[in-house]
């Protein structure tokens, strides 16, 4: 990392926070959710709400000059809640899925980091340390998602009973836009102040039977995260490389209307740039959780997760909880329980 | 048959009896080796469900057999399992082998009775312990359900070796549940000892086919012929079959049961089975016509006779085995081979009759073991389904009713019969009305054994049956004369046949409580009761129903299975020409129906 003057490498320390700071940016901390790709039946639609409590370390290393480095601790303190809204639908003769993501919550962040005298510009205190906290919403999103095969049309209760999957690849494209809290002067914002967004192969691979309480399945996603430029930090730019993901889940249902997941993120990439200069580590981050899901109906789920990061970054640390309610509704799904009633 | 005591060469007599009309189990015993019997039994399998017989279920050996042998279309068992078994190997009418009631049902005032032990009784020899004991081996795989006691098992009744489950139904993984919750699990037996655990991949049609293959390898080294009964569970409900099977049938049933019986009849009379003029039996009273039905209940209900399917093809895969292995040792051509069904088609909700009401433990194991149900889960180990009267019904196409009841549903079975010396190979007899204690007598007289009038110093019942060899060698059409007749009581039901016509007393709804009178030439399927037509045939009949309860020690039970149907089912409508309209099934109008029987 090239150093131009002492202005900039305090510019590249509080860039190196930022890009730790950004992973408490519920959007990219948090895993899809097992079972969050299967397929149902067209016209069904769904209502979510989240809430996640997530608790961030993090520890950077700048080196200022060759053998000198400072180390930038912060600590995310986060209380996010996410509303989804998602369709089912057919597109084409294919599944496909139309959701709208809401978010937003409070993050608070404290920072410190005891930068030698020597390389700070003149007036500054070499011992920083800062606490700050927004809230509000974050950058909404959308996302459509499609199967690629595997899934036939569920159009009808003839398509859902004949439906045994086993396995299927879907493409999906999400994108956020910047419409969410985002305050220039801050470090730390629940919005990322430009367009983002991702694409992602979502596979999934049912064992076992597929009625309900023997259900079992693998599922991974790769994707891929792209982030256009932040043209307002500090009067910089903020350039970010794509973060690449994979998320995996291994989900068996323990019994009818109950199942479980061990839930696995990796993600590595987002490599900061302020301006030309290259800022910071990249993220390398390998999280580990589990997910119990409980239908309390047919159609009101319960559903917890917790995760904490077990490899990557050794200076980062992190343990996300998460509780979401979900409500399904199709009208011919209620039909067909009126028919199948005495069968 | 006996031994020729010819002692000419084998090439003179091959051509002496080609030349004059030898069979080949003549020649067989000529060569002092008397022909092997390999008498096969379906569990609950339907008259029509094999290709053979118009049914769309692909039971490829089954179908050769046919054509290498004669597939009959009167042949009477039971209507149910046990008592069809008890029949089968003693000769003898179930009242007095000890199956005048099923075990399980038996009334009060049958209990402790002679003839209602519920078990093959010492009053009768099996046909297992007479082959045994001149000069056969004999062998056992499946289902016994003739007694549990250490004397009443396959072993001590004549079986040398089997490997059988001694009970009436139950799981066919080797999680053996038992569809009684009072032996939870399925009791089998292994050369006449308690199976500990059943073999991790136990299947019962691919187990049972297994040991039988076992057996005769292991017994073949003597020379002696064998006698291997066959006895698989399959089609028997829990309906299952190994996963890879599942889904052999996927959508093959949607279009629901009133078309697959259309079909099915069709293909019946383009085979000759059925006349085309004929009468068939009405879809029962009380069930709803498939094209009513929504297109997803079509499909859930088709997927129970996907399964069903699946599993008597699986079933005709493992007697294709037996085969081929009997070709590849060269005893194929040296084996009768005798194909049944045990009764009709289960229509009945066996697993609801075994569960009783809510409370009981009966509901409790069935609740534990037997609860799941799901759509795509039935079939598989830790399921239960069945597939219920309506598919029952297509399975008994052109009959009516199914399994438990004394309509031509629950007593019709197929019958193929082949081997040397059976003539017509690929024929029909539609003439012969033959019953299940006739293959007793003609095991027998294929061996060359008399039916001895004492066994191990008690005497025996004698056999009621009547041989078919002479029918199999075509010297006879039929076993029985016109003045012959059968005589059938189960559950308070009966039954009596002589020639064409038939009595029955049904308990209602089914029928009405008294006896009805059906002409069986025109009205196969028991649709129009002749008995103001014809008082006098009816009394006749009468009469020799009162002659059967004499003559086998008949005790109408004083409770019935069927003494609270008329309350549980909906009451019957009156029948009306063509009314309510079936597809393809229209019931030929009462008044040219007696017309035709009045020219």
């Amino acid at each position: 990392m090239k150093k131009n003057n002492r202005y900039t490498r305090l510019l590249a320390l509080l860039v190196t926070l930022v890009s730790i700071l950004s992973f408490a940016v519920p959007v990219l901390a948090q895993d899809d959710g097992a079972r969050a790709y299967w397929n149902t039946r067209s016209g069904t639609q769904m209502f979510s709400f989240q809430y996640l409590s997530m608790n961030i370390g993090a520890s950077g290393s700048v080196a200022f000059a060759p053998d000198k480095y400072i180390y930038p601790n912060s600590y995310i303190d986060a209380n996010v809640f996410f509303g989804t809204w998602a369709r089912h639908m057919t597109l084409f003769r294919r599944p496909s899925v139309l959701a709208v993501n809401v978010i937003g919550g409070s993050v608070n962040a404290s920072v410190d980091a005891s930068v030698p005298s020597e390389f700070l510009p003149p007036g500054m205190d070499p011992d920083l340390a800062f606490s700050q906290s927004s809230s509000g919403f974050a950058d909404p999103s959308v996302q459509f998602v499609t199967n690629l095969f595997g899934t036939p049309r569920l159009i009808s209760n003839v398509d859902m009973l004949n439906y045994e999957p086993t396995v299927s690849l879907d493409a999906a494209v999400m994108v956020a836009f910047p419409v969410g809290q985002y305050d220039n002067d801050k470090l730390i914002n629940l919005g990322l102040n430009r367009w983002y967004g991702r694409v992602a192969l979502p596979f999934k691979w049912h064992f076992g039977v597929f009625s309900p309480g023997y259900m079992s399945s693998f599922e991974l996603t790769p994707s891929v995260w792209l982030f256009a430029d932040n043209c307002d930090f500090m009067g910089k730019t903020l350039k970010n490389d794509p973060l690449f993901s994979l998320e995996a889940h291994l989900t068996h249902d323990f019994a009818p209307g109950l199942f479980g997941s061990l839930d696995m993120l990796y993600q590595q990439g987002f490599q900061s740039k302020m301006d030309t200069l290259e800022v910071g580590d990249k993220l390398d981050i390998g999280i580990l959780g589990f997910t119990l899901n409980y239908s309390v109906t047919h159609n009101v789920m319960i559903r917890t997760e917790f995760t904490s990061n077990v490899f990557g970054d050794e200076n980062l640390e992190t343990s996300v909880g998460r509780l979401q309610f979900v409500y399904l509704w199709n009208k011919d799904n209620i039909n067909a329980e009126k028919l199948m009633q005495g069968h | 048959m006996k031994n020729n005591p010819l002692t000419i060469s084998f090439t003179a007599l091959l051509l002496v009896g080609f030349a004059i009309g030898f069979t080949a189990a003549d020649v067989a015993a000529q060569e002092g080796k008397r022909p092997n019997i390999l008498l096969i039994v379906a569990d609950d399998m339907g008259y029509s469900d094999m290709g053979c017989y118009g049914g769309e279920i692909n039971t490829p050996v089954l179908d050769n057999l046919a054509n290498s042998g004669v597939r009959y279309t009167n042949f009477y068992v039971s209507p149910t399992c046990s008592v069809t078994r008890s029949m089968l190997l003693s000769g003898t009418d179930n009242h007095v082998a000890g199956l005048g009631n099923m075990g399980e049902l038996a009334a009060p005032n049958q209990v402790g009775q002679p003839g209602y032990e519920g078990a093959l009784n010492e009053r009768v020899a099996s046909v297992a312990e007479i082959l045994s004991d001149n000069g056969y081996h004999t062998y056992m795989a499946g289902k016994w359900h003739l007694g549990m006691k250490p004397n009443q098992i396959p072993h001590a009744r004549g079986f040398e070796r089997d490997f059988s489950t001694l009970v009436g139904g139950g799981s066919h993984f080797n999680n053996g549940w038992n569809i009684e919750w009072q032996i939870p699990k399925m009791p089998y037996t292994e050369d006449g000892r308690p199976v500990k655990k059943l073999p991790k991949n136990f299947y019962s049609s691919r187990t049972y086919t297994d040991k039988t293959l076992q057996f005769i390898e292991e017994g073949r080294a003597d020379g002696k012929p064998f006698f291997a009964y066959m006895a698989y569970t399959a089609p028997h409900g829990p309906l299952q079959v190994p996963d890879e099977w599942l889904r052999r049938y996927k959508n093959r049933y949607d279009e629901g049961w009133d078309g697959i019986r259309h079909q099915r009849l069709a293909r019946m009379q383009e085979l000759g089975i059925v006349d085309k003029g004929a009468n068939t039996a009405d879809r029962a009273f009380f069930l709803p016509r498939s094209t009513g039905l929504a297109p997803a209940v079509r499909v859930a209900s088709g997927r129970k006779m996907e399964i069903y399917a699946a599993m008597v093809e699986y079933m005709d895969d493992q007697i294709g085995r037996v085969f081929d292995y009997l070709k590849e040792i060269g005893e194929y051509d040296n084996t009768i081979v005798i194909f049944i069904s045990d009764n009709g088609a289960e229509g009945n909700d066996l697993r609801g009759m075994m569960a009783g009401q809510p409370g009981t433990f009966g509901f409790l194991h069935a609740m534990n073991n037997f609860a799941e149900n799901g759509h795509n889960s039935i079939g598989r180990k830790g399921t239960y389904a069945e597939y219920g009267p309506a598919w029952a019904q297509v399975s008994m196409t052109p009959f009516r009713l199914w399994k438990g009841q004394l309509a031509e549903g629950g007593t019709r079975s197929p019958l193929i019969v082949s081997g040397p010396g059976v003539k017509g190979a690929g024929g029909w007899n539609k003439e012969a009305v033959l019953h299940v204690m006739d293959i007793a007598p003609t095991v027998l007289e294929l061996a060359g054994i008399q039916h001895p009038s004492t066994y191990k110093g008690r005497e025996i019942a004698p056999v009621q049956g009547k041989s078919w060899v002479g029918m199999l060698e075509g010297k006879t059409q039929s076993p029985r004369t016109s003045a012959d007749w059968l005589g059938w009581e189960l559950f308070g039901n009966r039954a009596i046949r002589q020639g064409d016509w038939k009595i029955s007393w049904l308990y209602e709804p089914f029928g009405s409580e008294d006896w009805q009178l059906f002409n069986l030439a025109e009205d196969l399927g028991e649709q129009y009761d002749l008995s103001d037509k014809f008082p006098e045939k009816r009394a006749e009949l009468i009469a020799l129903w009162d002659e059967y309860v004499k003559t086998n020690g008949v005790i109408i039970g004083a409770r019935s299975p069927f003494e609270q149907a008329s309350k549980a089912l909906p009451n019957r409508v009156p029948e009306f020409d063509n009314y309510p309209p079936v597809r393809g099934m229209e019931a030929i109008p009462y008044q040219k129906l007696l017309e035709a029987m009045n020219k």
